[in-house]
């Protein structure tokens, strides 16, 4: 369904849903946009052509995680009761959302769901608003997502000047939205042109046709290591993208509690066994694990792109290693001819 | 290409055509506006990709001991960096003789986070004229001047000239002010313990545990972090009061008499934590207490890592 709501009702409709959920919404702090609970007269970023910096991932999988505790005299283990009460992302931009759908298919699986994810995927709704003129960083479009992608949301905003156009697509998206009155043929003709054209100004950023199989041809390739060069081998790619999910559980004895946090394959120690051997031993097959993961060994898991295109990992690193001319270096880079013998 | 780019690019073809070096390291163009990347140049002709401006935002030095004592380094450094190199020659992790410094006066970095926040995040291009600096973004041009623009480390910069390099590129800059960083650390000292604790946790709390701060460092140059030991087991490792803390604290003391106030940390930083505060503190400590400043020379070992019979012994109290 397709609602109009003007933009001066939108405390209104936020004011109403913090009654009943706790709600999240983009504001500055620290001099960045972040999720914050959202109380009367605060302001929100809406309009910035990016996203929050540190991913909304963090709702659903936070970045520290107590999975149990032990009693040590009584020799038990207690599973901690999560008392997640239902919350509303609102902001979220369609890269972060299409990251949780990603998500999905790591946690919440038919065979071997993950209890913790589930419960708060459970009780979290989101709601997202479109990037009507999206970063130059920015590169949705070139991993199968869009400024107006739908995957993993609830509803989505469209800015059409002075009120949004909004679209439900599930239940508890629809119920939150009951009242307004229905968008008019206008209003959703004007939306589509605002999403058209907001798709139309992504350029790709570089050519996906074939790009996991030539990946896979050019493992061995020496180009990994020039990447390596100037790598730094820090977590901020990682630790900032909304698709990585890679966790290390470590028990904090002095608590008594065992901890899931969150883990790098750019960290020498994630890879590193208990021999000492580490089959990943330098920032060549660590950079090469990241692009590899997410556009090579994703397309086996789920047939998609582990990557939204967000364009944090762009803006953040702190030597400038853009993951979109990585990749457009690896295509340029000849695949390998291996001969039998 | 600006006349210093110029000089520089002439500069390494000369190291490499007459194999003085076996590698230069630079800056090369960026991918992304606003990060021109660190570099490694071995070819002649990759140096057509060497630039060299205000947003060259990393310390060079820490690439120094990703290559063996026998590799014979050209490397680009500005006042800090020359001095970081210096600190790693006395911690013997590259020969001196193995290197060739091209020094370039330095005009102060860019602080690309400053420029976002003032232009928005669309930066398409930024133009340096001097004490001038243009941003083009794809919305609108911008102009500021340099100083407005520079790094809080730089503003505070003592030394912008490199003091030891072989080769010095470029005007010599005047020296900074001293009180300068003097004055911040005294604003902090003045502080009541309770609001300094304030301050340390919503500083240290922010963090992330990516590590870049440690990882844009030339002096974390240690195999294995403490951080990274798990027998035994120095700090907690999850993004909990407790680890942020020992981490933000433990890094700076592992940093006293090796720091050179470059402020790479925190350009590195993806949440904008404040880190040179603490390191700014123990420098200060160094020039107070044993006249000692980081990376002057390339033999002194800074107070921390001598023993000697005359030492003062202050801390140490008798049992009564």
């Amino acid at each position: 369904m397709a609602y109009r709501l003007p933009k001066k009702g939108l405390d209104q409709t936020l004011r109403a849903w913090a009654e009943q959920s706790k709600v999240f919404a983009p504001q500055k702090r620290e001099g960045y946009a972040q999720f914050l609970p959202w109380k009367a007269g605060v302001e929100l970023l809406l309009d910035e052509p990016h996203n929050t910096r540190f991913p909304p991932k963090a709702f659903l999988l936070p970045q520290s995680e107590t999975l149990l505790t032990y009693n040590r005299k009584l020799n038990q283990l207690e599973t901690p009761t999560l008392q997640i009460s239902p919350r509303i992302i609102f902001g979220i931009r369609p890269c972060d959302a299409h990251a949780v759908a990603l998500l999905d298919t790591v946690f919440a699986t038919q065979e071997n769901p993950d209890p913790y994810w589930r419960a708060r995927r459970e009780q979290t709704i989101l709601i997202g608003v479109g990037c009507n003129q999206p970063a130059t960083t920015c590169f949705c479009t070139s991993v199968g997502s869009s400024p107006f992608d739908h995957a993993g949301l609830d509803a989505i905003f469209t800015d059409i000047g002075e009120a949004y156009l909004v679209e439900t697509f599930t239940e508890r998206g629809e119920a939150l939205f009951a009242g307004l009155p229905q968008a008019e043929a206008n209003d959703e003709g004007q939306a589509r042109s605002i999403q058209q054209q907001a798709e139309a100004g992504l350029t790709p950023a570089f050519a996906t046709d074939n790009l996991k199989d030539h990946l896979d041809q050019i493992f061995d390739s020496s180009l990994w290591n020039e990447f390596a060069q100037s790598c730094l081998g820090c977590g901020i790619c990682t630790f900032l993208c909304p698709t990585c999910f890679c966790f290390d559980i470590v028990d904090e004895a002095q608590r008594d509690e065992r901890v899931r946090n969150w883990d790098t394959c750019m960290f020498r120690i994630y890879s590193l066994e208990a021999s000492g051997h580490n089959p990943r031993p330098s920032r060549a097959e660590r950079t090469r694990q990241r692009l590899m993961h997410k556009f090579s060994y994703w397309i086996e898991h789920a047939n998609q792109f582990g990557c939204t295109g967000c364009g944090r990992c762009v803006r953040y690193c702190p030597v400038g290693l853009d993951i979109r001319a990585m990749l457009r270096k690896a295509a340029a880079t000849p695949s390998e001819v291996v001969h039998a013998n | 290409m600006t006349e210093l780019e110029t000089k520089i690019r002439a500069e390494a073809e000369r190291l490499l055509s007459e194999h003085l070096v076996d590698v230069v390291v630079a800056f090369r163009k960026e991918d992304a506006p606003l990060h021109p990347q660190p570099a490694f140049f071995t070819q002649v002709d990759e140096l057509q990709d060497l630039v060299y401006n205000g947003l060259c935002a990393n310390n060079l030095a820490n690439y120094l001991t990703r290559h063996p004592q026998e590799t014979r380094i050209g490397m680009v450094v500005r006042g800090c960096e020359n001095r970081s190199v210096n600190a790693l020659v006395v911690e013997k992790q590259h020969t001196r003789e193995n290197l060739v410094l091209i020094g370039i006066p330095c005009e102060g970095i860019l602080d690309w986070r400053h420029i976002v926040a003032l232009t928005g995040e669309n930066v398409l291009s930024v133009e340096e004229n001097g004490e001038s600096v243009c941003v083009h973004t794809r919305e609108n041009t911008f102009a500021f001047s340099r100083v407005e623009l520079l790094h809080p480390s730089c503003q505070r910069c003592l030394h912008p000239n490199p003091i030891s390099a072989d080769v010095l590129l470029g005007e010599l800059k005047p020296e900074g002010d001293p009180e300068l960083m003097r004055l911040r650390i005294e604003a902090l000292e003045n502080l009541t313990l309770e609001e300094r604790n304030a301050w340390f946790r919503h500083e240290a709390e922010r963090c992330i545990r990516c590590y870049a701060c440690r990882e844009a460092c030339p002096m974390c140059y240690c195999t294995e972090c403490f951080v990274d030991h798990t027998e035994p087991r120095w700090s907690e490792s999850g993004v909990t009061p407790a680890g942020m803390q020992a981490w933000h604290i433990v890094r700076a003391f592992h940093q006293t008499g090796r720091c050179t106030s470059c402020g790479a940390c925190e350009r590195a930083c993806p949440m904008d934590i404040q880190m040179t505060y603490l390191t700014d503190k123990l420098n200060l400590d160094m020039i107070d207490a044993y006249q000692f400043e980081v990376g002057m020379d390339t033999t002194t070992q800074p107070p921390f890592a001598t023993l000697t019979l005359d030492d003062k012994n202050r801390f140490i109290t008798r049992g009564k």
